[in-house]
């Protein structure tokens, strides 16, 4: 028998193999890089929570101030996640000994609601699922945020359009920094804090930048870029 | 011995300095130059012991493809808002309680920070005269106590060797069917610890009036009956002693520790150290004493003298000082060589009475009682009483209270029918009560842990934690407190004064009604509004006791009659630095924090002076065998420089084997050990280390709680059986090795002088400090750094128009003058900064975790041809200095961090951010000052283990908890620093001096440590890096260090001059002639003229 030869489409055959395993280690390596960037790893989280509080509704339509909920905000480094009783000054379902509702109340009969009647009752807290969950070694402060200009909006994004909270941003450090090392087109006038619709280019002849760096000088603004700012 | 140079005589063998941590170093034994060459003594590239290498690669293989599948998502957290919000309550945020416990045998006034409703550190009250905000070991780890996973959940019933779990409403109804049957309380009888407290008080009498014939007995195994008697002896009276220090000039303390040993040290130690301003009035402190204390550490002259011979010393004072204060006398001339005791007498004497009014003498607790009325006689001859001593009356209470002693006498004659034990543990404590208790049919124990009584009694039924209880307290000076609860019972306990309530007939005691009635009727308190106030200040105003008019009534007592031949031995018992009496045993932070003389941890060892430890054949840590009498316990030596001849000493409260996980867990039946909590090594993690007793219980040596020292039939021998001591006395001893070759160019490290030199020389301490010349051109300079140094120019990233914020600059002070090495700084820093516990097997190998550090020096005539020869530690002087990082601003440390994971802020903070550490340990090799702690294991795994979650709430959520892997160190407390920048922040404010305070300087009893902005002209901090003490050390590296230490300033008697005293300036310039410059050409040069510390001045004005 001959001697066996390789084909010659084997070269052509050879070449597209290396090409192959290099243009797919290429790939696998980008999806992984690309994949795992806080941005697509982190931005969109949605959970669904015990009960569909819908921000949209609240925040959105009715208008409500931020800080009726998360009243801690502007005071501590937690923006507290209210108590279950600040639900029950609307949804409070209580019934008098008589049967009648104990006050004026909002879808007193919504099975939606019912983890809030459970916890007003039993006392027991209601579960959420924590959205925007930074690293055990960080310490975020909101309070040092908000009395310096730093609207919610930057930060989480148009929750008065969100009918399911996402985090909207990836809260990478990266993201972080750029702010701290450029803060003025992400400052505001203190009374605008929680305002998420707030355009000064529609109503004023100042841009952004120009509001931000007055804002700035006026609250003496002077954001840390140290590792002990947020690290400890 | 032959005055050789002064030089080299006095010089550690290591050749640049005087001072010297140990016997080890001064032989330069392996294992001390190991210590001092490694910054890693054991590489953790090591195999662990008991692993054998397959093994570890199926340990491993397995981890890593579990690792592989656990990473994938991070892990998910659920919000859990009350339902109903408390009043005035904002998560994560901290909230202050003023309150008092009693705690470790004395009241303490706290402020307790709360996070989220919990207790998770414990400071002073700083409104309270008895603590002026600092706080001691002991109370520091009070909060870990509380969240210990061992503490016991449940009452139990014991009926023959078996135990049945028993609820509250069972102990209640078996209570009550009891005391139905002792009637009158014939036969009843009720232990409790001393508590002073006008809430006990009150319920003991309505105890008194349900049961007329019943019994109360009070026993604590630290007793200071002997301190009572003594005044009972003197006064007719049972009196408290109160020491004055602010107004005294002159304290002698015989075998007293003053400052870390008394129930109001805290105050003596401020008022000490507030009087022994260098600048200004400066007091002076003699000590007598048979071992080291920290008292005898501080003083100005000590003289080592055998516990049995103090009482005879003391009377010998007496009559020196009635023949002195009877007429004028002559002064003596100076003494040039080391004082006998005659002559120490002789000055003491004299400068006693020479400071009449303003001098004191003190007497320790295990004295006898004639030894303490000898001391008031003394104090009244030298006028000192209504100034530096006070007397009041000792609170007690109304009903009658026996002794242990009379206890364990009605108890063996059956006369005792129900025992109830609330809190304390006395069959560990007093030999034969185990017997005694035995005679009784029906026991109970109220108690935290299930200890070694708990196990002997019918009934146990678990004890609040004191921060969960109402209560209140008789300070030390009489001031009334209210202790309440800062976290509800974690574990279903309840209070002694609950369970006396329940004796007295109570269905359901109302602690909180019982103590405002109780205060409602002793004081003046009166209103509600009062009350709240009290609650909200932690003491009631002007309520401390009256000093009372004390006389003489007897005069002229005799010391007892020991049989103190000068080569028999006597066996001193002192007091725990760590568990106090044995009740802290299973405090892990206590554990390891090291003692303040010998700096050994997780045990206890008989001390003995190296000149009778050579006459007696005995060892460093070799195991001998302590008898007395009948009784014998085997015991590891600790060879103790400055300990008197003849005299052994051992600390009592070890050998726990019912104390916990920690503290020793033995099985009764089968002897075996319970595991423990801290792993001992990478193995452990799957076979944790066994809980064996840590230490050797003293206790059955020891007859009664009275007995401070035996002096008759103590006897020792070596057994010759090896003992690991886990002592950190060569641990991070700062390289000086080499210094010889170059002309000792660095400077002393303790830097101090007797307050004569200083007032003659200021600049003595930085004038110490040399820096590297160079010589061009006939142009002698300062060398330059090799890199820039750091511009502080404020915020380095800031991009504007507007100029850049000052920052500040932090640094620290730390005063050596006012440190008394008491420890409290680094078990708030423990607490602080949820710095880990390792264990002992850790400890040994050099891997504590510590931030700060107390390195304690010996200095002392040392014969360098024989540095094993015991003549040269009978007293040697010692001097502390606490280590943490030093902030340098090159810090070298950051020079070599492959990852950037410890750099620089613009704030001066060498920062560490343990998340991007990547563990090489290069920064640690590369730190001179050798403050830099790794994780070589997972220290912090038992928090995360299912039994001991409850571990978890003594953390301080405000710092990360570290990991394997990841270096860690001091950081000046910057959750602090954040905490005050942004409360600045957010009112729109300046941070002010002293808005941040670290907490080791908020604890410092001496307030010691100083800590501000350097560059704030009117800091506090930088007035005192600018005073002429300031000095850097090892500032000839050009760290540029952030903490500056204020020289130690002494205050010997000019007559008493031993003979190194004069020698470390003159020995210094010495060194210098000649050695560097010998033989030229070194291209260094010492400034001889005085440049003023030039390194701390630039930091400073930086």
């Amino acid at each position: 028998m001959d001697r066996f030869h390789f084909p010659p489409w084997v070269n052509t055959f050879t070449l597209l193999v290396i090409g192959g395993v290099l243009a797919g280690g290429a790939y696998a390596g980008g999806l992984l890089f690309f994949g795992t960037l806080p941005e697509v790893m982190y931005v969109g989280y949605q959970p669904t929570q015990p009960v569909p509080f819908s921000h949209k509704l609240h925040a959105g339509e009715l208008k409500m101030d931020c800080r009726y909920c998360h009243y801690t905000v502007d005071q501590a480094a937690h923006a507290a996640v209210p108590a279950t009783s600040t639900c029950g000054n609307c949804h409070n379902a209580q019934k008098t000994p008589d049967g009648a509702l104990a006050k004026t109340v909002v879808h007193p009969d919504s099975p939606k609601l019912q983890p809030i009647r459970n916890s007003l009752a039993t006392g027991e807290p209601v579960l959420w699922e924590k959205i925007h969950d930074l690293a055990d070694y960080v310490y975020f402060n909101h309070a040092a945020h908000v009395n310096k200009g730093v609207g919610c909006v930057e930060c989480h994004g148009r929750i008065d359009r969100m009918e399911v909270v996402h985090k909207a941003e990836s809260l990478a450090m990266s993201w972080c920094l750029d702010c701290h090392r450029n803060p003025e087109p992400h400052l505001r006038p203190l009374d605008q804090i929680t305002n998420m619709d707030w355009d000064p280019e529609e109503t004023s002849e100042q841009s952004r930048e120009e509001i931000g760096r007055l804002v700035r000088e006026q609250l003496d603004v002077h954001p840390n870029t140290n590792c002990t700012t947020c690290h400890r | 011995m032959p005055e050789a140079t002064a030089d080299n005589q006095n010089r550690s063998p290591r050749g640049a300095s005087p001072f010297w941590r140990s016997l080890d170093e001064l032989q330069n034994t392996e294992s001390f130059k190991e210590f001092v060459a490694r910054e890693f003594p054991q590489a953790a590239s090591e195999y662990p012991e008991g692993v054998s290498r397959r093994r570890w690669m199926q340990l491993m293989s397995a981890s890593f493809a579990l690792a592989g599948a656990a990473g994938c998502r991070w892990q998910t957290e659920k919000l859990a808002p009350f339902a109903y919000r408390p009043e005035g309550y904002i998560p994560g945020e901290h909230q202050f309680y003023a309150t008092n416990i009693f705690w470790a045998g004395a009241p303490r006034h706290l402020l307790v920070t709360k996070f989220d409703e919990r207790p998770v550190k414990i400071e002073g009250n700083p409104d309270h005269p008895g603590s002026r905000g600092a706080a001691d070991t002991f109370t520091q780890a009070a909060t870990l106590s509380l969240y210990d996973p061992d503490r016991a959940t449940t009452a139990k019933l014991w009926e023959q060797n078996r135990s049945f779990n028993k609820s509250w409403d069972d102990f209640e109804q078996a209570l009550a069917e009891r005391l139905a049957e002792v009637g009158d309380g014939d036969g009843l009888a009720i232990l409790t610890p001393p508590i002073d407290s006008h809430a006990f008080y009150a319920t003991l009498d309505r105890v008194a009036e349900r049961f007329p014939q019943a019994k109360f007995y009070q026993h604590a195994p630290l007793s200071r009956e002997n301190e009572l008697s003594g005044a009972e002896m003197a006064f007719g009276k049972r009196l408290r002693t109160h020491y004055r220090l602010s107004e005294a000039k002159i304290i002698a303390a015989f075998d007293a520790d003053l400052l870390t040993g008394m129930p109001d040290s805290l105050r003596i130690a401020r008022e000490f150290a507030d009087h022994r301003d260098p600048d200004g009035d400066m007091n002076r402190m003699w000590a007598v004493e048979s071992h080291f204390s920290t008292t005898g550490a501080s003083a100005d002259h000590r003289l080592p003298m055998k516990a049995g011979a103090i009482a005879g010393f003391l009377a010998q004072l007496r009559d020196k000082v009635k023949e002195l204060s009877s007429g004028d006398h002559e002064h003596g001339e100076p003494i040039e060589t080391e004082p006998t005791p005659e002559e120490f007498l002789e000055v003491m004497a004299d400068d006693l009475v020479h400071n009449q009014g303003a001098s004191v003498v003190v007497v320790g607790q295990g004295q006898p009682p004639e030894a303490h009325a000898i001391a008031h006689e003394i104090n009244s001859l030298l006028g000192a009483v209504g100034k530096t001593v006070v007397y009041t009356e000792e609170p007690s209470p109304r009903v009658g209270v026996g002794t242990m002693v009379e206890l364990m006498a009605s108890m063996s004659d059956r006369d005792v029918d129900t025992l109830l034990i609330l809190d304390g543990n006395p069959v560990y404590d007093t030999p034969g009560f185990a017997e005694a208790l035995a005679e009784v049919p029906h026991t109970a124990h109220l108690s935290a842990f299930e200890d070694e009584t708990s196990r002997l009694c019918d009934w146990f039924v678990p004890q609040t934690h004191p921060l969960e209880e109402w209560g209140d307290v008789i300070a030390w000076d009489g001031t009334v407190g209210v202790c309440q609860p800062m976290i509800a019972p974690l574990l279903d306990g309840r209070s002694v004064l609950e369970v006396l309530a329940l004796v007295a007939g109570d269905r359901s005691p109302d602690a909180r009604e019982i103590v405002q009635s109780a205060l409602m009727e002793a004081t003046s308190l009166s209103s509600e509004r009062a009350w709240n106030k009290l609650l909200h200040d932690g003491l009631l105003a002007d309520s401390a006791a009256e000093p009372v008019e004390a006389s003489l009534q007897q005069t002229g007592v005799e010391p007892p009659e020991y049989v103190a031949s000068e080569d028999r031995l006597e066996l001193v018992f002192t007091p725990s630095s760590s568990t106090f009496d044995g009740r802290l045993a299973n405090n892990g932070w206590l554990q390891e924090t090291p003692d303040f003389l010998t700096k050994l941890t997780w045990d206890n060892a008989l001390l003995v002076s190296p000149a009778t430890a050579k006459q007696l054949g005995l060892a460093h840590e070799k195991v001998a065998r302590l008898s007395v009498g009948e009784q014998s316990i085997e015991v590891p030596v600790y060879v103790m420089p400055g300990q008197a001849a003849g005299s052994l000493a051992l600390a009592l409260g070890y050998g726990r084997t019912s104390a916990g996980r920690v503290g020793g867990l033995v099985d009764a039946e089968t002897g075996k050990s319970a595991q423990g909590i801290y792993a001992n090594d990478l193995a452990a993690f799957w076979a944790p280390a066994p809980a064996d007793p840590v230490g050797v219980n003293a206790y059955p040596l020891r007859p009664n709680a009275t007995v401070g020292f035996l002096t008759d039939g103590v006897s020792v021998q070596n057994t010759g059986k090896d003992y690991l001591l886990a002592t950190t006395q060569d641990h991070h001893a700062i390289d000086q090795l080499g210094l010889e070759a170059i002309g000792r160019r660095t400077g002393e490290l303790i830097r101090t002088a007797r307050k004569e030199y200083y007032e003659e020389n200021p600049n003595f301490a930085p004038q110490m400090s040399h820096e590297v010349m160079v010589h061009v051109n006939g142009e002698h300079r300062p060398t330059d750094p090799l890199l820039p140094f750091w511009e502080y120019t404020g915020d380095d990233q800031y991009v504007g128009d507007t100029p850049p914020p000052i920052t500040p600059a932090w640094g620290m002070s730390i005063d050596l003058t006012r440190c008394i090495g008491c420890n409290a700084c680094m078990v708030a820093c423990q607490a602080e900064n949820n710095v880990p516990v390792v264990g002992k097997d850790q400890v040994a190998k050099g891997r504590e975790m510590h931030w700060i550090r107390i390195d304690r020096y010996f200095r002392g005539r040392v014969d360098p041809d024989h540095p094993d020869d015991p003549a040269n530690f009978e007293n040697p002087e010692v001097a502390y200095q606490p280590i943490a990082c030093q902030h340098c601003e090159t810090a070298p440390c950051e020079q070599v961090c492959p990852v950037a994971a410890t750099v620089h802020d613009s704030e001066g903070l060498n920062g560490m951010t343990y998340n991007r550490c990547i563990g090489t340990r290069y920064c640690a090799n590369n730190c001179p000052y050798k403050v830099r702690r790794f994780n070589y294991f997972r220290y912090t795994q038992p928090l995360y283990q299912e039994a001991n979650r409850m571990l978890q709430l003594a953390t301080n959520p405000e710092v990360t908890v570290r990991s394997r892997g990841v270096m860690e160190k001091c950081t000046y407390c910057v959750q602090r620093i954040s905490a005050a920048r942004i409360k600045a922040k957010v009112t729109n404010s300046p941070l002010t001096d002293g808005s941040v305070v670290t907490a080791c300087q908020q604890t410092c009893p001496t307030q010691a440590i100083v800590f501000g902005d350097l560059r704030d002209k009117e800091s506090k901090v930088h007035a005192l890096a600018t005073s002429p003490r300031s000095y850097g050390i090892l500032t000839e590296l050009m760290t540029r260090p952030r903490t500056n230490f204020l020289a130690r300033i002494r205050n010997p008697h000019p007559r008493l001059s031993r003979p190194y005293e004069s020698e470390l300036h003159g020995g210094h310039g010495g060194g210098h002639g000649d050695e560097g410059h010998g033989d030229g050409g070194h291209g260094d040069e010492h400034h001889e003229e005085p440049h003023d510390g030039q390194h701390t001045k630039e930091a400073a004005n930086a």
